[in-house]
């Protein structure tokens, strides 16, 4: 059965990013240089074809765009100006609308305006029930202990309910992402022990991101930077989730330093702040190829992850020198920064925290299970027509 | 008789000889042939200093004969001869033995090679002895010239001659001039219009004092030779003796722009052309676009627009050429489209994308810039068109393997239009053998030369230009029909022309006239004399090619350079050694 060529598609496309994909005439000599391109996943050349054709279902069952960690090169080699590394970026804003059921992520990746209008709603009702919560039960004056503004505990339950939101939806996601990319994508058949026996690809990936330091250019850098600011930056993020979900009544304690607790906690703000720094200052300048196209919502992303760092941090200070009033109502900001900011997560490009590794982990499942094939074919040249 | 004083000079071509062919051996065993003066080797027997030994030994020792061992006579006759010329002997006392195609490079025995090398140098010594001073004669020049086609080309070949002030007599099968590119609106890749193109030109030509144009009118006779040819136009409507009214016309050369026609796409099942309303040519596009009305069947605006490239070329069971202007016309359709119709969407079906040409790479960019949509298939892995169901929401399904992403798709269309190929004419047979030129097997005229020679044919006196000859863009005809007007003007110029004294003559004691000759002549160089019952060979048309000599069975014919004696001579000299 043929499949229906969509040639529509490209214009739907452009709204999450891909502005020049009809330029590519498919010489793939942007395969050729990414070091992530091999024999099974053809990308980017083999990705830019299927957007060019519209094929949708095939898409959305392709692992490739989570497979490259956009280092450019393949832009920079580009005869044609086609920018295939904006065009994986593009097509993973798009994935992640396709693996999000709700189809928020579509909506915001489409139109800057929903996404902020639900940052604003998100971030008044979320102000207005703590400072309700607040100054019904406690002083302003007081930031912990017996009548806290904002008691630890309080907060420990907060924090755990906007987490448990969040956690499902993301698995929910990830779920489809799985049936997607697993269930109709894969014509071999998987044999189940292969989940179990590459299940390490997952933290392996997510802990390391090993295959975004291999995008370095060996020879112009000693350490590739963007790799390692993005590990940095990640983290941070995950030690201060870490840090919020479970110790958040040690981390509120105070006005003393608990420097077992505390101590991860600055150097999360640092690894935060670099990161955050470090993105901004590229996007502005625009200096690597990967840069060079923002997207709305990379602008959001950034401009709420500083509001995030710079309340969390000045809450903090305002809270160990004795300006509990202050600190109290910075925590509120920080609070409507953050629970939008998580909830946002699942519909987002900050889900590639989870989409990735476990992309990682679903295509070296397939690679095996392709090899296995493979090699059952070899030995029983029979069956092959 | 003269006492023979043959010349031999061994080439030894940098080592291309003289690393299998022992060429001191061969001189030293040239040197006790009778009759041989000297012999001797050199380096490059063809550069400036070998010519020059030559020229000096031919002076000093009174050479009456040259051999010359070397690479084949198709590459250095023509020096060896002009350099007997500088000598003061007659050119045709030169004979060659090819010692390098037919020997030095297709051996590796050096010994049997250098066997072999002495006896094709003797049995050009044995040949020589035989040749005759040959003279080469002259005829005259007429000015005028005949131009067979309206079309581009031809018209900008006779302005290009009757701007140098011969009379031009162009003739045109239609009653209007501008040929093909009459029915184009604009030009690939710099989107002139064919109608600028054209208007200068047909002014320019009906004004002309110069320049006759014969229009509704065919070429039905042609009769003579180089300089002197008579022709025969039939005017007006009707066909053959019934044509309203004929005229004969003097004319020394001719040039023969006549042209191609598309491609039936019809032929071609798999896209159900003249079934499928909406599946049309790149000229019924032309047409459309011209009126500015590109419109389905049913008066609606197209949604999705095909193009499919190379109907009926690059393929085995039609023509397996590229008809060379379509890629680009069809990249010109789809930013045509495009721009008329912004919100339709293109899909480009190509095999190869051939934009090979000045300013096609760009002009290839600018159609992916317009969002044309490419995708390739396997040359002989046609599309297929169907018709599509109520339910998909176009007219037509394009059913294809896509090489470049190895998937089975289908491609929505409302309107699809074929890149029909060029193709010879039906009738260029005709023309062809009134003119006495020849044709591949595709049915394009051959040139005398595929590199050196473009215009010129076998036939002198005849030239072509165009999309007759091949298929070719616009800027290639024209360079073509003002190399074939350069060509006529240099012969013109010189009023005169040598022709080469290689023919044929027929001795009219022998001739029984029994004209078997005369339909053997691949040239129609031999007319019958019907008043003495005769053959008699025109010597200014033929090419000395020895058929009729061979055919003759009263041995009536000679050919000269070529006589019994001469070809006996060498060959016993082949296997005397």
């Amino acid at each position: 059965m043929a499949t229906r060529v969509n040639p529509e598609f490209i214009d739907d496309l452009v709204r999450f990013g891909a502005e020049d994909v009809q330029l590519c005439y498919q010489c793939g000599d942007c395969s050729t240089v990414c070091p992530h391109a091999d024999e099974i996943y053809k990308f980017p050349r083999k990705s830019m074809r299927l957007l060019q054709m519209g094929l949708e279902k095939k898409i959305e069952t392709t692992l490739e765009p989570w497979l490259c960690y956009y280092c450019g090169q393949c832009s920079e080699q580009c005869p044609r100006e086609a920018d295939p590394g904006e065009t994986m970026m593009s097509l993973r804003r798009w994935l992640i609308s396709r693996y999000d059921f709700t189809g928020l992520a579509r909506l915001f990746f489409r139109s800057r305006t929903a996404e902020i209008t639900a940052i604003l709603i998100i971030a008044f009702f979320t102000g207005s029930f703590l400072l309700y919560y607040g100054f019904s039960g406690g002083g302003i004056g007081i930031y912990d202990g017996e009548g806290a503004f904002l008691p630890s505990s309080f907060i420990h339950r907060f924090d755990l309910t906007v987490g448990g939101i969040l956690l499902i939806f993301l698995l929910l996601n990830a779920a489809r992402m799985w049936k997607f990319t697993m269930i109709d994508g894969t014509h071999v058949k998987v044999p189940w022990w292969l989940y179990i026996t590459e299940i390490w690809q997952f933290p392996w990936h997510f802990f390391t991101q090993k295959r975004y330091a291999e995008c370095e250019k060996k020879h112009e850098h000693p350490v590739y930077m963007p790799w390692l600011l993005h590990l940095g930056l990640m983290l941070g993020y995950v030690t201060m989730l870490v840090l919020v979900m479970v110790f958040i009544e040690a981390l509120q304690s105070g006005p003393e330093i608990v420097w077992q607790v505390h101590i991860f906690g600055y150097l999360a703000s640092a690894g935060l702040m670099a990161g955050t720094i470090y993105f901004i200052r590229n996007r502005l300048k625009k200096n690597y190829v990967q840069y060079k196209k923002s997207h709305g919502t990379d602008w959001v992303f950034v401009i709420l992850l500083t509001i995030i760092v710079v309340t969390g941090i000045a809450q903090h200070i305002l809270h160990r020198t004795g300006v509990p009033e202050w600190a109290n109502y910075v925590y509120v900001v920080h609070l409507m920064a953050v629970v939008p900011w998580l909830l946002r997560m699942p519909f987002s490009k900050w889900s590639h925290l989870i989409y990735r590794p476990l992309a990682m982990y679903f295509s070296s499942v397939r690679r095996e299970a392709i090899k296995r094939q493979e090699a059952v074919f070899n030995n029983y040249p029979v069956f092959v027509k | 008789m003269e006492e023979f004083r043959t010349g031999v000079y061994i080439c030894m071509c940098g080592t291309n000889i003289a690393k299998i062919v022992d060429v001191e051996a061969i001189a030293e065993f040239a040197r006790t042939i009778p009759g041989v003066a000297l012999a001797k080797t050199y380096k490059y027997m063809c550069s400036n200093p070998g010519q020059e030994m030559i020229v000096q030994d031919i002076k000093e020792h009174r050479l009456n004969r040259v051999v010359v061992a070397a690479c084949s006579p198709n590459m250095h006759e023509r020096t060896f001869r002009s350099a007997l010329r500088s000598a003061g002997l007659n050119q045709y006392l030169l004979e060659m033995a090819n010692i390098r195609e037919q020997c030095s490079w297709v051996h590796t025995n050096k010994t049997e090679a250098t066997e072999k090398a002495k006896a094709l140098v003797y049995a050009s010594i044995c040949r020589v002895k035989h040749h005759e001073e040959l003279e080469s004669v002259s005829v005259n020049m007429c000015p005028n010239v005949l131009v067979l086609g309206g079309g581009i080309a031809g018209m900008t070949a006779a302005l290009e001659l009757a701007d140098a002030g011969n009379q031009v007599y162009l003739v045109e099968k239609n009653n209007y001039l501008g040929g093909n590119l009459t029915r184009i609106d604009l030009t690939a890749p710099y989107l002139y219009s064919a109608r600028d193109l054209l208007t200068e030109r047909i002014t320019r030509i009906m004004e002309h004092k110069k320049i006759r144009v014969f229009f509704n009118s065919t070429l039905s006779e042609l009769k003579g030779y180089i300089g002197n040819f008579t022709a025969l136009i039939a005017s007006g409507n009707g066909t053959g003796e019934k044509r309203d009214k004929t005229e004969t016309v003097e004319v020394g050369n001719v040039i023969v722009c006549t042209g191609y026609k598309e491609f039936d796409a019809s032929r071609i099942v798999h896209y159900g052309y003249g079934k499928l309303p909406n599946v049309i040519t790149s000229f019924e596009l032309e047409k459309m676009i011209r009126e500015g009305n590109i419109r389905t069947r049913e008066g609606k605006i197209p949604k999705y627009v095909a193009i499919i490239h190379c109907v009926g070329s690059r393929s085995q069971e039609f023509h397996p050429y590229c008809s060379r202007v379509c890629c680009m016309t069809a990249l010109k359709y789809a930013q045509e489209v495009k721009s008329a119709i912004p919100g339709c969407y293109i899909s480009d079906i190509y095999i190869d994308m051939h934009a090979f040409g000045k300013g096609h790479e760009d002009f290839y960019r600018r159609s992916s810039e317009a969002k044309t949509l490419f995708l390739m298939y396997e040359k002989d892995d046609r599309p297929v068109i169907h018709k599509a169901g109520t339910k998909d929401g176009c007219e037509m399904l394009i059913e294809v393997n896509e090489k470049l992403s190895g998937e089975h798709i289908e491609i929505p269309a409302d309107l699809v239009i074929l890149m029909v190929g060029m193709e010879a004419r039906e009738d260029s047979h005709d023309v062809a053998r009134l003119v006495n030129i020849s044709q591949d097997k595709e049915g394009w005229f051959i040139e005398s030369h595929p590199k050196l020679e473009p215009v010129a044919t076998t036939t002198d006196g005849i030239f072509i230009a165009g999309t007759c000859v091949a298929p070719k863009d616009i800027p290639d005809t024209v360079a073509q029909a003002r190399a074939a007007a350069a060509r006529v003007l240099a012969r013109i110029s010189r009023e005169k022309i040598e022709v080469d004294a290689l023919f044929s003559e027929v001795n009219e004691n022998l001739c029984s006239g029994c004209r078997l000759c005369n339909t053997l002549c691949p040239f129609s160089a031999i007319e019958f004399d019907e008043v003495k019952k005769q053959s008699h060979i025109i010597s200014a048309l033929c090419k000395g090619c020895g058929v009729c000599v061979a055919a003759c069975p009263s041995a009536a014919i000679k050919g000269r350079h070529f006589t019994d004696q001469q070809v006996m001579a060498q060959l016993e000299g082949l296997l005397a050694v």
